[in-house]
């Protein structure tokens, strides 16, 4: 117990970096949910390969450093995203489908591209000799000095860049402009978008690329802060998705800070309550998650995006007065 | 001419099929129930399937140890579970009309288990809507999993625990496996002539309407809350009863078994090949289902040589890309959903007819 309470700094970090990839990963749900109407249960494979993309080609193919595969992982979820749109949700938009129809096509998708994962780890074990079947590249990131006694790991800093680069990217996007005021309009009224010449099939496509590619970089960074099997996607998956919903999936803000209180939470209240009750309780640690959904969700049934912060700030001003 | 049929059916591989198409159909139309008739949008089908699971494999089981002064507690599922079973086994064994009893037992128990699940996530399905639903429905299931995985004195932790034979009343060793599961397919028809008898009821008839426009539905008097519990509470208690039949089939429950692929995605599936909001559709998409699984899983190794991946990979790939073609091609199922005549169409007509004489 005192070794679960002890280290609190390198809890900390890991669970930085941890929150870091849920929360691309769930903004990612939440933009294409919110341009398309489709909640994307492919979601699971494409973090899946991000993280298998860093994995393979730092480990097995091209070595180097791992950070140089990020934008490779990126690149390359964001393409199953286009593929996802292309092939199959493109026509079922245009058909009108109903959304438990869009929602099952994606888990079609996701059951097809977990099966490619697998024919191209055993493809790695066949031909290179590795062990693809469980992948820990914690222990290799850059050690970019100490607190304490505790290596101060480079993918905790990143991890955090990452998410407000891409907050900052999506601000100056959606309200600096033209295409991200195209955006905005085809969000709220898709029929009015078209009607005033915008192309919402690139609004689309857009956010299928962008959600996919946050997909996997939010893969990448997990990659080095958990271990994984080829079923890595079906694990992050459920705090990917409360992530998302807790952070009200109309907002890609909302996404990004769900993610963050999702995966701090879990991985701070599992090692407070791991040093309170004993060790045993560690593994309930996926459970966390689903509890702080199901609370917010009761208490607010849409999400953090749904509550009127406006109201409520003014509210508390006006009563301090 | 028996005996040839007989014969046939002893073959694994029809034996396989079979259970799977009717542990399957009774769950898949418990799906269909929930979510084709009553339009809620249930991710979380593998809660009801595990909760009878643990009511048939962990509680039952304990109730009949308990009946026979054999330690019940925490024994039960520990080390000691293989002895206790084996006792419980012997006495089933000398005794036919005490194993239908059990058989009963356990299957009310997992119909009571399924059901509490079906209560509890009716507090969610009246407050949530559509993607909210499915997901925090999605998140029980998984959480109830976890449990069952890791709390080991409820059955077993991740060992898991054998299972009391409740079908040793129709004998041992292969006579067993083709009996319990001509039994498990005798319920399976009993549950489709329930729900069919439910959706040709005013009930199912409410339940469409609730579906197709709740305000309307609301505005000729329907209690929305009532009906969405009633539904799931049933729903859950038919899932439950699957859930309780594949643990008694195979005598053995795992909490790594009863997962969300398996027990929550695979229905969904079947239910859409089918037809959702078809129950005779769902027999279809569930018969076409098994059969591809277990041929798949039969010929396994035959299949190795002729392709270059592992079949493992293929069953995935060709269940995922069939769900595509079905969301693509033809969303309404094989069979589409239907009007369901409350009477024969024959007596309807005579009806009217006999009103237009009146007239």
């Amino acid at each position: 117990m005192q070794i679960l309470a002890g280290p609190i700094v390198q809890i900390l970090m890991t669970a930085i970096g941890f929150s870091g990839g849920l929360a691309l990963a769930a903004a990612g749900i939440t933009l294409i949910y919110m341009t398309t109407g489709t909640f994307n249960f492919a979601h699971a494979s494409m973090t899946a390969w991000g993280f298998y993309i860093v994995f393979s080609l730092y480990k097995v193919l091209l070595g180097g450093n791992p950070y140089l595969y990020f934008p490779v992982a990126f690149i390359f979820s964001g393409l199953l995203g286009v593929i996802t749109y292309l092939v199959v949700n493109r026509w079922l938009l245009k058909r009108g489908a109903d959304m438990v129809t869009l929602m099952m096509s994606t888990l079609g998708v996701d059951l097809a591209f977990f099966a490619f994962i697998n024919i191209f780890a055993d493809y790695l074990t066949a031909t290179y000799k590795v062990n693809t079947r469980l992948i820990v590249l914690t222990t290799e990131d850059i050690i970019l000095g100490k607190i304490g006694t505790f290596p101060f790991k480079a993918i905790t800093i990143i991890s955090v860049v990452i998410v407000v680069g891409m907050a900052l990217f999506f601000y100056l996007l959606l309200n600096r402009t033209k295409f991200g005021i195209a955006f905005r309009i085809t969000v709220e009224n898709p029929a009015l978008a078209s009607i005033l010449g915008i192309n919402t099939e690139t609004i689309y496509l857009f956010a299928w690329f962008m959600g996919g590619a946050m997909a996997g970089l939010g893969g990448a960074i997990l990659s080095l802060v958990i271990s994984g099997t080829p079923t890595v996607g079906n694990t992050v998956i459920v705090p990917e998705f409360a992530a998302s919903i807790v952070g009200g999936l109309y907002s890609i803000y909302g996404g990004l800070v769900g993610g963050f209180l999702i995966g701090l939470s879990q991985k701070l209240i599992i090692n407070w309550l791991g040093s309170v009750l004993g060790g045993n309780i560690v593994v309930y640690e996926p459970i966390i998650p689903l509890l702080i959904m199901a609370a917010t969700l009761l208490l607010y049934p849409e999400g953090l995006a749904g509550i009127d912060w406006r109201r409520i700030f003014s509210r508390s001003k006006s009563s301090r007065r | 001419m028996m005996e040839g049929i007989l014969e046939y059916l002893y073959n694994p591989l029809v034996l396989s099929i079979l259970v799977n198409m009717a542990v399957f159909l009774i769950v898949t139309l418990s799906l269909n129930l929930e979510t084709g008739f009553a339009g809620i949008p249930q991710f979380g089908r593998v809660l009801a399937v595990i909760a009878g699971a643990i009511g048939a494999g962990a509680i039952a089981g304990r109730m009949m140890a308990a009946m026979m002064g054999l330690p019940a507690g925490i024994e039960y599922v520990g080390d000691q579970n293989f002895v206790i079973v084996g006792e419980l086994n012997k006495a089933l064994e000398s005794n036919p009309l005490l194993s239908i009893g059990a058989l009963i037992l356990s299957l009310a128990v997992a119909a009571v288990m399924g059901g509490i699940m079906g209560y509890l996530a009716s507090y969610p399905a009246i407050r949530l809507k559509e993607a909210y639903l499915g997901i925090t429905l999605l998140a029980f299931g998984d959480a109830l999993q976890i449990v069952g995985m890791y709390y080991d004195p409820l059955a077993g932790g991740t060992a898991g625990i054998v299972v009391p034979d409740v079908f040793r009343f129709v004998g041992t060793g292969e006579i067993r496996f083709l009996s319990s599961t001509l039994i498990i397919l005798g319920i399976a028809i009993l549950v489709y002539l329930y729900v069919q008898s439910l959706a040709r009821s005013p009930f199912g008839r409410a339940l469409k309407a609730m579906r197709d426009n709740e305000l309307a539905a609301k505005v000729y008097g329907k209690d929305i809350v009532n009906l969405r519990a009633k539904t799931l509470i049933i729903g859950g208690a038919l899932a439950g009863m699957g859930g309780a039949l594949w643990t008694l089939y195979t005598g053995s429950f795992k909490a790594l078994t009863y997962n969300r692929l398996t027990w929550t995605f695979w229905p969904w599936a079947f239910m859409m090949l089918g037809g959702t909001g078809n129950n005779l559709g769902i027999v279809l998409g569930t018969l076409v289902f098994s059969t591809v699984r277990s041929l798949i899983y039969a010929y396994k190794t035959e299949l190795t040589a002729f392709i270059p991946i592992n079949p493992n990979w293929l069953e995935y790939l060709l269940i995922g890309v069939i769900i595509i073609a079905i969301a693509l091609f033809r969303p309404q199922g094989i069979l589409p959903e239907k009007p369901e005549l409350p009477l024969s169409r024959k007596k309807i007509e005579s009806i009217r007819a006999s009103l237009a004489k009146g007239d």
